[in-house]
């Protein structure tokens, strides 16, 4: 209202700014203690590896969603990819193929998926919003239609290995976290490390000037997409190995929703170029303590979903406050 | 209040405004009267634009008093501050394409229902009245960058706007609609209008204003009747220091003269366009350029230059290129994407470096090495820090790029320090040909010689340039051979001692 209240308030920011993936870790931190205290049944060692188990699998597909939205993209068929891909390699596997053929082979199924989604974005320059929307909904019908007719695919018993996937190790530490670090760890270095990862950082950031200086952006964004349906996939294999099933349901579900916000929350921003994997671990360390808590407090799913929606939001505007964007050009004076 | 002779219509006392700490504008004292025409100069980043912003209500002072009409005001939008009579008229216009220029007149302003009848005829009355020829009814999209002008002029006078900003109005004009501009200008000035003029073009200002205000650095250095200063004096003030005055003409091409040798036989061709045609924008287009020079290309917004280029790096998205070769180094050439022209060691450096230019959330190196490693040479695997300092610091050095803080974002580099980043990204490819399009747009006057140098001293490395520019002084101090684009081809080709503006804008119009 008044200038002085405007002028006390850009003043003392010129020092430590910090950013938003620092914040939601000091919020999960905070929520974690007040539910410690406040929920019974919490802090218990059972419970915390349950919510490790649960939130791993959504860090994982997380991750691969991290990828395409750094890249300025979005990709809404992940879960229809893994589904599909996971339920075709799980039908493989009940007829008889060897595993690691069945998995394998799925495997390439969704990298192929992934670079017809790149395809359709880079060079038919459809909006990947839609080509994702409607590649989804094809490649669950396709799916269907000729593969697995009923909506699940039991895997059939006897298969250790993939079970083990979805298990624990010693000390009862869940597989699926140790899938989760590795994934991270991976993704971390990729991103960081080499000149594809940057040249993906430099693909969302602009471009326009991106392609103008002589990066192929076409392949670039195949490669983005197929690694995220090729991480996805990976934890549709994790997740067949924690409930020896996949079931397509999934693909009706908010889990898409559940991965965006996880990316988004952490500051991993849809306008491209922005974030990296400490912002996937922060969000997803934040939901799942919201889910895990929501769960033990037996709240019902509206109340769940206003819960959720008023997070992002939350989120989304404590970014734009921290990094304005109209300040920043607006101090360039032209 | 006031009780000054003529009683300002706008005050601005010590008006301040701070951006994280650094201030934009620091305590400036601004006064405009009515009818006058009150020029504002500076470098980018001087803070003209930022004290524009909180005049018409984009922005709040962070501190000092605006005053409107000797009563104190603070507008939390532009939108209250046109209903108080300051508009507005926005560098890139901000129209309605979609609509009819009596919609677009009539915007924010309608009842709640529109009569098209009642807002055609008004908008008639309005464009009589100031002697406009633009059809009520003609939608803008169609309408040419100056006549959508006319279309923001005619809606400030319709909100009755006792003060208009003009920010880089003559920008995309023609001297015969610059001209026009200034007629109406100086009829608004008659009926008691203030308005204030910021402008990159200090004859303009001279020519135009009544009073000249130059800010450095977010500091009011000067303000005072446009008739007690020169050229020299404001480029002294903008800049702080004299060195600028040697920075276009006379000056600058002795200092270059050493290179600026009579054309050698001997050169080699490295670049030739043969009558090439896209859509109607390009039309049989033929120009050659040898190794070791510097070729301007000068013309007018819509001629061609920019899309040439476009066409010759590969930038074109769709190309609908309807006939015509280009050669280099006698290879017909024809690129679908800029990766392959990087490869063959072309390269085109952006007239928007924040559309197609840096990576803004990238740091001045980042963006460097980044160039470096989309070239050919630079291909490599992994992302290396130690490559990206030696590659960065080799082109921070060679281009003067202030980087006395390397770990700031590009964004918020100065324009001139952008531009050289911008530069520097697409020389580390080291290009054989090399294409500016505008190369010190929207850069400050002190980095201008600097930029200046580095073409000159590309082309003593033999290596070929095209300098695209709309600015003569520019063309006229660089270039060896000049190009005049209209209407889609060459229409002249002079050499620069033969070549003066005169020349080169008679071409390029008629």
């Amino acid at each position: 209202m008044s200038s002085e209240a405007a002028a006390a308030a850009s003043q003392p920011r010129s020092g430590y700014k910090p950013s938003q993936a620092e914040i939601v870790l000091g919020v999960t931190l905070v929520l974690f203690v007040i539910m410690s205290v406040a929920l019974p049944g919490f802090i218990t060692l059972g419970n915390l590896f349950t919510l490790a188990r649960n939130i791993s699998i959504l860090g994982i597909l997380a991750l691969g969603m991290a990828v395409v939205v750094i890249g300025r993209g979005i990709d809404l068929s992940q879960i229809a990819t893994l589904g599909c891909s996971a339920a075709i390699a799980m039908t493989m596997i009940n007829a008889g193929w060897p595993v690691p053929v069945a998995l394998g082979f799925g495997m390439l199924l969704s990298i192929l998926m992934g670079l017809a989604n790149g395809y359709l974005v880079s060079v038919v320059e459809i909006p990947p919003l839609f080509t994702t929307l409607a590649s989804g909904l094809l490649i669950v019908g396709v799916t269907r239609a000729l593969v697995v007719p009923a909506y699940q695919v039991f895997l059939e018993p006897g298969h250790t290995n993939i079970l083990a996937l979805g298990g624990t190790i010693a000390g009862g530490l869940p597989a699926p976290v140790i899938a989760f670090a590795i994934c991270a760890l991976l993704l971390h270095l990729f991103l960081s490390r080499t000149v594809i990862g940057r040249f993906i950082y430099a693909h969302g950031d602009n471009a326009l000037a991106a392609r103008l200086s002589g990066i192929a952006t076409r392949p670039l964004t195949m490669i983005e997409y197929a690694l995220c349906s090729a991480i996805g996939y990976v934890g549709g294999i994790i997740m067949v190995g924690s409930t020896s099933l996949m079931h397509l349901q999934i693909v009706d579900s908010t889990l898409i929703f559940d991965v965006i916000l996880v990316v988004v929350l952490g500051g991993v921003s849809l306008v491209g170029g922005r974030g990296n994997v400490l912002s996937v671990i922060a969000g997803t360390l934040l939901i799942g303590l919201l889910l895990n808590a929501m769960t033990i407090m037996n709240l019902d799913i509206q109340t769940q979903d206003m819960i959720k929606g008023l997070v992002l939001l939350l989120a989304i505007t404590i970014d734009s406050i921290i990094h304005p964007r109209d300040e920043e050009t607006a101090k360039q004076g032209d | 209040m006031n009780h000054q002779p003529a009683d300002p219509v706008l005050r601005i006392v010590a008006g301040s405004k701070i951006y994280g700490g650094i201030h934009a504008i620091d305590s400036v004292d601004f006064d405009l009267l009515p009818g006058e025409i009150h020029a504002v100069l500076g470098e980018n980043g001087a803070g003209k634009s930022t004290m524009c912003k909180a005049i018409s209500g984009a922005i709040l002072l962070s501190s000092g008093d605006y005053f409107l009409g000797g009563r104190k005001v603070s507008f939390a939008s532009p939108g209250e501050a046109l209903k108080s009579g300051v508009a507005m008229v926005y560098q890139e216009t901000s129209l309605v394409p979609s609509m009819t220029v009596a919609q677009n007149l009539e915007l924010g302003m309608e009842k709640l229902f529109t009569v098209y009848r009642k807002i055609n005829i008004a908008a008639q009355q309005s464009q009589q009245a100031l002697n406009f020829n633009v059809e009520p009814l003609a939608l803008v999209e169609t309408l040419g960058t100056a006549k959508r002008q006319m279309v923001e002029i005619a809606r400030a006078v319709r909100h009755k706007a006792r003060v208009i900003i003009f920010d880089e109005p003559t920008a995309s004009l023609t001297p015969e609609e610059i001209q026009h501009l200034f007629h109406l200008l100086r009829s608004l000035r008659a009926q008691g209008v203030g308005i204030i003029f910021i402008s990159h073009a200090i004859e303009e200002a001279l020519n135009i204003a009544d009073r000249i205000t130059v800010l450095r650095d977010g500091k009011l250095v000067h303000t005072g009747p446009a008739a007690e200063l020169d050229r020299p004096a404001v480029v002294r003030m903008m800049v702080g220091r004299d060195v600028a005055t040697s920075h276009y003409g006379e000056v600058e091409t002795d200092g270059a003269s050493e290179d600026v040798v009579a054309p050698k036989k001997d050169r080699r061709r490295v670049l030739a366009v043969e009558n090439v045609t896209m859509g109607s924008v390009v039309k049989n287009m033929s120009f050659s350029v040898y190794e070791g020079e510097v070729v301007g290309v000068a013309g007018l917004v819509g001629s061609g230059r920019t899309e040439i280029a476009h066409i010759i790096c590969g930038a074109r998205k769709r190309n609908f290129l309807r006939g015509g070769l280009i050669y280099l180094n006698g290879k017909p050439i024809r690129y679908r994407v800029p990766r392959q022209a990087v490869r063959d060691g072309i390269v085109y450096i952006t007239e928007d470096r924040k559309l197609d230019g840096f990576f803004e959330t990238m740091t001045a190196d980042d963006n460097i090495y980044l160039g470096y490693l989309a070239s050919p040479k630079g291909k490599r695997a992994l992302f290396s820090a130690r490559q990206r300092k030696v590659v960065s610091d080799r082109w921070v050095k060679a281009l003067s790029i202030s980087a006395l803080k390397r770990s700031l974002k590009i964004i918020e580099y100065s324009g001139g320090n952008q531009q050289k980043v911008v530069v520097a990204k697409s020389l580390a490819q080291d290009p054989s040909v090399v294409i500016f399009d505008e190369p010190t747009r929207g850069v400050d006057v002190g980095a201008i010689p600097q930029i200046h140098a580095a073409i000159r001293s590309l082309a003593a490395q033999g290596k070929a340039v095209i300098v695209i520019s709309s600015y003569l002084p520019e063309i006229l101090a660089i270039s060896d051979r000049i190009l005049v684009a209209r209407g889609g081809r060459i229409a002249e080709e002079m050499s620069a001692a033969q070549a003066t503006e005169e020349k080169i804008m008679y071409a390029a119009i008629h």
